[in-house]
């Protein structure tokens, strides 16, 4: 058989699998704190930077970072992007309906940034520096989107 | 050629079925700590690290960036090596490769598997999911001989050819098979880092066990568990200065086969139970390590048995035994620890196995053996030199390390 | 690490979609590569694969390349990274000694299984990042590109002019996937917006391809080719996972792994001592970033050397000359690409993109979201 005569199957696999993520200890304390409406860190005992959300390793210093702090809800955005399109399920692209704000947040000159979405003010109007407080859902059950996303404070 | 020898293992505290209590890189910490621990080594010690697990197993592509954090890498070189059921070896033998270079001295080997947070049987069946895909496109019977034989490419169904041409080949019978894993769950009630365990373990207890596709049952299957385990290579110059004791790698080797050998797929049909690659890697290996007689010179073996049959199976391919010789051994009682060729006193990959880890795990249970830190489950006989064997890919891929007490003479 | 082992011989292709399958392509590159040597299978001691298990769908997507690759009953073994990776593992395997020749095999085929989106996506946290779903590899790769504007008060105009002179280049060279005749800076930056200030001219296109690479010892090179490349040096490293503790802007995993480089080539002013850099370059800001964690752009001065032409194929410091990864970027095989390209230009085989003087060369890859990983290697005559 030559190649031009070869035809190619392309058969297409809509394949979904279930993975069972257990959070672990840190994450579990964070979810915690959503209860009630608090945003928990964990404190470096070498560096003394805190992780949010918080994890049982900082790298840097190879250090079990085994205590919980707590941090404001206000804070400063450092760096941001807007998003004009949005990434689906399965990694394709497709047009935002409208442009939307992630913004790298700092709550706390020791913390790590944050990502949220920041809602609230025009994204062409949006600038490094800004301050920006985070909003709650109403009813918070301890769970990923209760801490729904920060606006200009 | 640089002399390595192994300086530190770790293990997580326990193999069990479900770790609900921890997240994959918290898991894996644990086996990291405990390796420091063992070593008295620490971070600033290590060179370089080589990582590895089962690929997709937990629905994660490069785990060690997410883990990087964890196991003690920052700022150093991560290799990230996979090669299926064999990926613990594989990595052992990067980490190898990466001292007797020369380029590096103390090297960590960091290997896990988390099976509980996805699906092992989906995993290992997307190896043949495009062919079982193709296959229908174009109109093939999937529940046919074709189908059948690409379905066990990944789970007990294809094991039971494997199994079925070893009874025939070698005249034992399913009662060897029962037998062996009997073995092996009382040696593994011996080893803290074993999953399944029972020290009343017999062959008819075995053989009371429901059949999943004859000759293969529910008690020759191995667990899906949860597990990490770390391995601390280090250079001559630097083993003399860190370690009291040691164990030393005199040889590794690896050999793949096509990945249709032990399948029906595309109409070859081939053995499943000729296992050729771990014949060629076994003599690669003796002859790297100046082995005239494997028989005589190797003192204790870990073979990778995912299913019971396959120590048997293994000792006879890589040269430790005439083929049908294995289960003539065992019923001597030569197989057990007190026996003349003790085999897998850890349990075996029978007993425990987080993918990642467990041909590594053939490999520190080796070195254990060799230094007399194996515990309850030190075999009675002198080990002076080992052999572990990992067996992975498609059925078709197969690594071999020999380690010995002292340093190769170079 | 002198001159210890060698490139004696390379293949590769890229295109925007192969119609063809895995085992194919690999078949045609490793038959194309002994043919071009003059060896068979029996030659190639071992193999490293570099491919990635979730992009090909399937798990030890490397099992079905065996047969293809020439490694049936032979030695092999498999680096799920990017094949600069690969290469280095391979050089290892030679240096120690057990070896006498080694092939690196690496490819993708981007449209066959899955996004190459979703490649990073399933490196991110599955109980954080792939839970909220703000972050993927484009929304990581604008912040950093925001944060490396801000930092040094560079325009965005920067990012046009990067992928000009990478996609100009591109258009030349015949193994690059995406070549668009007369690109202009109009028209990347009327290019759709993805995430600001990135579009979709500033970023790799999703493409297919592979290349293999045969390595050998000193003593072997010379039975092969009379046009060795040799390893001179390599150094790899990795940074923090976590994005918010990052420093966007700079790459210090990519310094450390020059240093060693650098340390091993016995090169003391890469400045002065490198000829042209091949960087693994995603986007168009992590071309000038990872040039200055390589330490050959000053830092801070990446504007001008981009608008004087110091970075063009006829310039002092050509970075890219073959167009870099946004001419394509089949995931896996782009570092081992980068070192193809970089043995072309140091054969003087480059044609309209040959630099003058090339002797000694860069090449860079990397892995994870915003280079989190990242290998370099020097190549030299
Ligand atoms: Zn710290």
């Amino acid at each position: 058989m030559s190649v031009q005569e070869e035809t190619f199957l392309t058969p297409v696999v809509p394949l979904d699998f279930t993975y069972n993520y257990y959070i672990g200890q840190y994450l579990t304390r964070y979810f915690k704190g959503f209860k009630e409406k608090k945003i928990l860190g964990s404190r470096c005992p070498g560096c003394s930077k805190v992780a949010v959300p918080p994890r049982k390793y900082c790298g840097v210093c190879n250090k079990v970072m085994e205590e919980m702090v707590e941090l404001p809800q206000e804070g400063t955005l450092e760096n941001f992007t807007v998003g004009h399109v949005t990434m689906e399920k399965g990694g394709r692209l497709s047009p935002a309906e409208k442009p939307y704000v992630l913004g790298l947040i700092k709550l706390d000159d020791k913390a790590s940034l944050l990502l949220h979405k920041v809602e609230g003010v025009d994204p062409s109007q949006v600038k490094a520096g800004m301050k920006v407080k985070a909003v709650w859902k109403d009813q918070v059950e301890g769970d990923y989107w209760d801490l729904d996303h920060f606006e200009p404070a | 050629m640089r002399n390595v020898a192994i300086v530190g293992i770790g293990y997580t505290p326990v193999f069990v079925s479900k770790r609900r209590d921890v997240c994959i890189p918290e898991m894996i910490s644990e086996a990291v700590e405990n390796a420091f621990k063992n070593s008295g080594l620490t971070p600033a010690d290590i060179d370089a690290v080589v990582f590895g697990n089962m690929h997709t197993f937990e629905g994660l592509n490069l785990p060690h960036l997410w883990s990087a954090d964890f196991i003690a890498s920052l700022g150093k070189p991560v290799m990230r090596i996979a090669t299926g059921g064999t990926t613990g070896m594989s990595a052992f033998h990067a980490a190898y490769y990466h001292i007797a270079s020369g380029l590096h001295d103390v090297v960590m080997v960091v290997t896990y598997e988390k099976h509980s947070e996805g699906d092992a049987q989906v995993g290992l069946m997307g190896i043949i999911t495009p062919e079982i895909m193709a296959m229908l496109a174009a109109g093939i019977d999937v529940t046919g001989q074709k189908g059948m034989g690409a379905i066990g490419g990944g789970s007990a169904g294809g094991i039971s050819y494997q199994a079925t041409s070893y009874l025939h080949h070698s005249g034992a019978g399913i009662e060897h098979i029962d037998a062996i894993a009997a073995m092996e769950r009382r040696n593994a009630s011996k080893n803290p880092y074993a999953h399944l365990k029972d020290p009343e373990a017999t062959a008819e207890k075995i053989a009371q066990t429901p059949l999943i596709s004859w000759p293969i049952r529910f008690g020759h299957v191995c667990p899906t568990t949860d597990g990490a385990t770390v391995c601390i290579l280090a250079s001559e110059e630097k083993a003399a200065k860190i370690a009291d004791k040691a164990a030393w790698v005199w040889a590794v080797a690896n050999c793949a086969s096509d990945a249709t050998t032990g399948n029906l797929i595309e109409g070859i049909i081939t053995d499943p139970g000729e296992q050729m690659p771990a014949t060629i890697a076994a003599k690669k290996a003796y002859e790297r390590a100046g082995i005239q007689d494997p028989r005589k010179e190797i003192d204790y073996v870990e073979i990778y048995n995912g299913f019971a049959h396959q120590t048997l199976m293994f000792l006879e391919r890589i040269g430790m035994c005439e083929v049908g010789e294995a289960h003539k051994l065992l019923e001597k009682g030569e197989l057990e620890m007190s026996g003349s060729l003790p085999v897998n006193a850890s349990g075996g990959v029978v007993s425990t196995n987080a993918i990642g880890t467990s041909a590594l795990n053939r490999v520190t249970e080796c070195a254990l053996q060799l230094m007399g830190q194996a515990g309850e489950h030190q075999v009675e006989k002198e080990v002076h030199k080992a052999l572990a064997h990992g067996w992975g890919g498609l059925m078709q891929y197969v690594t071999i390390t020999i380690l010995a007490d002292k340093p190769k003479k170079l | 690490m002198d001159k210890k082992v060698a490139i004696v011989g390379f293949r590769m292709k890229s295109a925007p979609d192969l119609v063809t399958t895995r085992e194919r392509l690999t078949f045609e590159l490793t038959r194309g590569l002994f043919d071009d040597l003059g060896i068979e299978r029996e030659d190639v001691d071992t193999t490293i694969f570099c491919t990635n298990d979730f992009l090909d769908g399937r798990t030890i997507s490397n099992c079905f390349l065996e047969g293809p690759a020439g490694c049936y009953m032979r030695d092999e073994s498999k680096v799920e990274m990017d094949a600069l990776n690969g290469l280095m593992y391979a050089c290892m395997r030679i240096l120690s000694g057990q070896y006498r020749t080694a092939m690196v095999v690496s490819l993708a085929l981007t449209g066959y299984q899955v996004s190459p989106y979703l490649h990073i996506e399933y490196q991110l946290s599955p109980i954080y990042d792939r839970q909220m779903r703000l972050l993927n590899e484009l929304s990581a790769a604008a912040l950093q590109a925001r944060s490396y504007l801000t930092r040094y008060g560079y325009s965005e105009e920067l990012l046009d002019a990067v992928a000009v002179q990478a996609l100009s280049n591109a258009a030349a060279n015949p193994y690059q996937a995406r070549r668009i005749p007369g690109v202009s800076k109009e028209k990347v930056a009327s290019s759709s917006p993805y995430y600001e200030p990135l579009k979709e001219l500033h970023c790799y296109p999703p493409t297919d391809g592979g290349c293999v690479l045969l390595l050998a010892s000193a003593e072997r090179a010379k039975e092969l080719t009379d046009k060795p490349v040799w390893v001179l040096g390599m150094g790899q490293s990795i940074e923090t996972f976590y994005l918010g503790e990052r420093d966007l802007f700079r790459s210090p995993s990519t310094v450390k792994a020059a240093k060693r480089a650098y340390e091993l080539a016995g090169i003391k002013d890469p400045k002065a001592e490198v000829d042209l850099a091949e960087v693994s370059a995603l986007f168009a800001h992590q071309e000038p970033l990872l040039a200055e964690a390589l330490g050959l752009l000053e830092e801070g001065a990446a504007e001008s050397s981009y608008q004087s032409g110091d970075t063009a194929v006829s310039g002092k410091m050509p970075i890219n000359p073959s167009g870099g990864a946004l001419g394509g970027h089949p995931v896996s095989a782009t570092g081992l690409i980068r070192a193809a390209e970089a043995v072309r230009q140091l054969r003087g085989e480059a044609g309209e993109n040959q630099v003058g003087k090339a002797e000694v060369a860069v090449v860079h890859g990397q892995d994870g979201p915003c280079a989190q990983q990242n290998a370099v290697v020097v190549l030299g005559v």
